[in-house]
């Protein structure tokens, strides 16, 4: 019986193309209030003072939030952040960008809400602020947090804590060889720099959160990626057991990251406390605009290479810029950074690698985790060196590729590398022959406004380890199965891949088995619904689960068949004698038989790993997700407008559980990471406001802008059972293949993101 | 400011005191319960929000509620007839033309509007009518299979009105 690699749809289609699917978005409570949120006008000032006494005097607003809720005097700190004690429930002493919450109120209704945000008076004295990540750098800019804020203990393994005085945030270094004599033994140094914007996760569902703290138990219904992670960070701001707080999440409309850390949860079950009301929170579409973002960062690469085209050596210098306050940002700025050296044999690598605070919209997760921006970088001068060289850009990688035995920068030995079947999948693709490198000479033959060109760009990528999982396999008395797992199902058909590896591990029917939501309280531990983790961790603690549950099964049925368990089998929900399929029990008669209401399989996986704090060296990832993507490319020289034609996203993924929904899992990855490379950018203006803070200024890929031809591909090895997480792997190289090819088309090289008509135009005019 | 308003939802007609600076999709969800409609960016630039007003494709985040009356109001809730889900509910099963879901009602709506002004689109007609409707996820490559596969289910079901069951 296989289920395993068949596709099938997903378990709640039905539901979701009736419109009854439940996100958190429709949960309502009896005497729920709405919540709302004052937000800070100024980018960094100090606020003098608050008073929302005309506010709470409002009928119908039963809580105002406010810096006077916490601190020494009271029961909360109301400081919290996941690996720096850097942000606060409510503003205290300052406000660090646009947007930054201020005050909250709960009241009947969203109406008398607004009202009273109107009616708190609020003084503030304006502090010189800081927005760009260099900037941030230099000697007296102004400090955005000062003291440093306190570092979560259980991140000091991963992190390293620094002095204070500076709005360094936290700083990775990698050390591999000796990066100087490196430079000496090559022909050629490269030195560019590479800038990524802030963008958007536009997850079409918002955040939304609704809480309710009732006697001394506080449970929140979320629109989170990390329940547990959620759970223990609300537990430590209302001084609670583990136990007494609960996490409830749906399914999500959507999350690419953003939904990870601490967004609503805190001010939302604040007011729950204070006003003894359940109270939900739903954020507007240009609230989400200043609630996360993806990282800008501006990674300097230096790069020696041999003449005839072997790297020697790599130097970067990466600044994240993780705005007003940490949120992951640092691990960010590590996953980055230890990425640097992409998949090419690099004997000589120095990583420095920086998570910078300013006073811009905070930055955290966004599909990648940092990669986009490193891959953005190094593909790019990938392409500029093999032109430097009169180098075939595709030839050129594959001497430098990584191969089974290559030791990766952090030092550890590589297997199951796959780049040299990725690498001719992307150029084929897109037919590159040796003549599509011949560059400025095939630039200048073309002729007419309208040029095409090719390019290609690799990634790898670390999931992140160590990381852990667990899951409960629950055997019913009519064989059928229910799976209790924390994986949040976000759009990516988590639950039916889970269910899908079940069915199979457990030799019954797909229709049998059912996944559930997660729920702190019932569901057990995950660490978290990202870093294209779960088909692999919770699909290996389901696998776990399932041994465990066998092998009882094995046990009761040798009692009840007389026989001994290692002349048993399992097959399509019985166990039978091997030889006499006639001495079998089903599923549901052993549990029935056995006396204990269910038949309850745990599993949880692990895996382990880690990079030294001073040299990167280390365990970076359990295994690697590895991809490419070829396109060809369509640029108008007299207007800059570039039109993707034709995107191969190809990535190895091991077995696929579901092709279906593998393949749109490519697809999603290559056009969110199409909407980057062409459009997607938020813009500041120069007192730190975004400026395209909703859906018509600031544009995602729609029908109309996506290449015509989008043709993914699974590397497979159906021999083998291991399983690889595809859900980012294909986004981060999507803006340098199509960068590639623009320059490949008309010889304009962006190296800042987006590559926006206008900059086509500029480097068009100074080339 | 209150109102009495005759609103006629799924072919059923009911009356209900709105505030008149309510959206029709504040008043969907709140009085209604209809949850299949959705805010994604409140200014009727997603689509997520679509319903059919007499038939055609309107940003129910943009219209006040009154204004809907007098007007034959189809959500998504009101596709499926007699238990049995529309063709185009079907078709984006079969080709799973979705992930998170959220854009799927404003898809499915948009879908049988542009099938009832043309019945056997091309590509490029689907991408150009369901340009409005944004799907984050990037489900579009299996959505445009999916509305083909309808368009071709039902034209298939007009020839043949015995294989409707």
């Amino acid at each position: 019986m296989s289920v395993v690699g068949d596709t099938l749809s997903m378990l709640d289609a039905a539901e979701r193309v009736s419109g009854r699917i439940n996100y958190v978005l429709n949960f309502e409570l009896p005497g729920m209030l709405v919540g709302k949120i004052l937000r800070s006008p100024f980018p960094h000032a100090r606020l003098i003072t608050i008073d929302a006494s005309r506010a709470a005097g409002v009928e119908g607003v039963a809580a105002v939030l406010t810096r006077d809720d916490f601190g020494a005097a009271k029961p909360s700190s109301g400081k919290y952040g996941r690996i720096f004690r850097d942000q606060t429930v409510v503003a205290f002493e300052k406000v660090r960008f646009v947007g930054d919450p201020v005050a909250a109120v709960a009241a009947a209704n969203e109406d008398i809400a607004e009202e009273a945000l109107s009616l708190i008076k609020t003084e503030y004295e304006e502090i010189a602020p800081v927005f760009n990540e260099e900037e941030a750098l230099k000697h007296a800019a102004p400090l955005v947090h000062d003291p440093r804020p306190e570092q979560q203990p259980m991140f000091g393994q991963l992190i390293q804590d620094l002095p204070g005085g500076s709005n360094v945030c936290s700083h990775f270094k990698l050390r591999r060889g000796d990066v100087e004599q490196g430079f000496r033994e090559a022909d050629l140094v490269f030195e560019d720099v590479f800038h990524s914007p802030a963008a958007q996760h536009v997850p079409l569902e918002p955040h939304v959160t609704v809480a309710q703290y009732f006697q001394s138990k506080l449970t929140i219904w979320t629109s989170t990626q990390m329940p547990h992670a959620i759970r223990s960070q609300m537990a430590e701001l209302f001084s609670l057991p583990l136990a007494r707080v609960r996490v409830i999440v749906e399914t999500l409309g959507g999350g690419f990251g953003s939904k990870g850390s601490l967004r609503l949860e805190p001010i939302t079950s604040f007011l729950s406390l204070k006003s003894n009301r359940p109270v939900k929170i739903t954020l507007k579409r240009e609230e989400e605009f200043v609630t996360v973002c993806k990282h800008p960062a501006t990674i300097r690469m230096k790069t020696g290479v041999t003449k005839d085209g072997l790297l020697v050596a790599r130097q970067v210098s990466a600044d994240f810029n993780t705005g007003a306050y940490s949120d992951i940002g640092p691990i960010v700025a590590r996953n980055g950074g230890s990425a640097m050296s992409g998949p090419y044999r690099i004997p000589h690598v120095l990583i420095d690698s920086r998570a910078v605070w300013t006073n811009v919209v905070p930055a955290g997760a966004l599909r990648g985790f940092g990669v986009p921006q490193a891959v953005w970088a190094y593909e790019s001068q990938m392409d500029m060196i093999a032109e430097r060289l009169g180098l075939d850009p595709v030839e050129f990688r594959r001497k430098n590729l990584l191969r089974d035995g290559d030791l990766f920068a952090t030092g550890e030995k590589l297997e199951g590398m796959h780049y040299d079947e990725l690498l001719d999948r992307a150029a084929a693709s897109v037919n590159w022959t040796a003549r599509d490198a011949r560059w400025r000479e095939q630039v200048a033959n073309k002729k007419g406004p309208l040029c095409r060109g090719k390019g290609l760009a690799l990634v790898i990528k670390a999931t992140i380890t160590p990381s852990t999982s667990a899951a409960v396999l629950k055997l019913n008395e009519d064989g059928s199965l229910n799976v209790l797992t924390s994986s949040v199902e976000l759009g990516q058909g988590a639950k039916t891949v889970l269910a899908q590896i079940a069915a199979q591990a457990m030799q019954v029917p797909f229709a049998s088995v059912s996944v559930s939501d997660p729920d702190t309280d019932l569901t057990p531990y995950d660490q978290q619904t990202s870093s294209s983790r779960t088909t692999f961790s919770m699909g290996g603690a389901i696998g776990k689960a399932a041994e465990d549950l066998r092998q009882q099964l094995l046990e009761k049925a040798a009692e009840l068949l007389e026989a001994s368990a290692n002349d048993l089998v399992l097959a399509q929900g019985r166990v039978e004698a091997r030889g006499s399929p006639r001495r079998s029990l089903s599923y549901g008669e052993i549990v029935l038989r056995s006396s204990q209401g269910n038949i309850v399989g745990r599993g949880a996986f692990t895996t382990r790993g880690g990079l030294d704090l001073e040299t990167g060296q280390g365990i970076g990832s359990v295994h690697w997700h590895q991809g490419a993507i070829g396109c060809e490319v369509e640029v108008d020289a007299e207007t800059g407008k570039v039109r993707v034609l034709h995107l191969t996203p190809s990535v190895f993924a091991g077995r696929v559980v579901n092709p279906r929904l593998c393949e749109l899992q490519l697809e999603g990855s290559a056009i969110f990471g199409f909407g980057q490379a062409l459009f997607e950018e938020m813009v500041y203006d120069e007192h730190g406001q975004v400026m395209n803070q909703n859906l018509g200024d600031y544009n995602v890929p729609s029908f109309d802008d996506i290449p015509w031809k989008l043709s993914p591909w699974a590397l497979e090895h159906q021999t083998s059972d291991e399983l690889h997480g595809i859900g980012e792997t294909l986004l981060p190289p999507v803006m340098a293949a199509i960068g590639n090819a623009v320059y490949n088309a008309v010889g304009a090289r962006i190296r800042d993101l987006p590559i926006s008509a206008e900059r086509v135009l500029r480097e068009l005019a100074r080339a | 400011m209150k109102q009495i308003v005759k609103f006629k939802v799924n072919g059923m007609e009911e009356e209900k005191a709105v505030h008149t600076h309510h959206t029709l999709l504040e008043v969907l969800r709140a009085e209604f319960k209809l949850f299949g409609a959705r805010e994604g960016c409140g200014i009727g630039m997603c689509g997520a929000c679509t319903v059919l007003l007499d038939g055609r494709p309107t940003s129910s985040c943009l219209l006040l509620a009154p204004l809907a009356e007098g007007k034959e109001i189809l959500t998504i809730e009101g596709l499926a007839e007699h238990g049995e889900l529309h063709p185009i509910q079907q078709a984006f099963i079969d080709h799973n033309a979705f992930q998170c879901a959220y854009c799927t009602s404003g898809f499915i709506l948009s879908t049988k509007s542009l099938l009832a002004e043309n019945p056997a689109p091309t590509p490029e007609q689907i991408r150009a009518y369901l340009a409005g409707n944004l799907c984050r996820c990037g489900s579009y490559v299996k959505i445009q299979e999916a509305v083909l596969d309808a368009a071709a289910r039902i034209g298939h079901l007009a020839e043949n009105p015995a294989a409707r069951k």
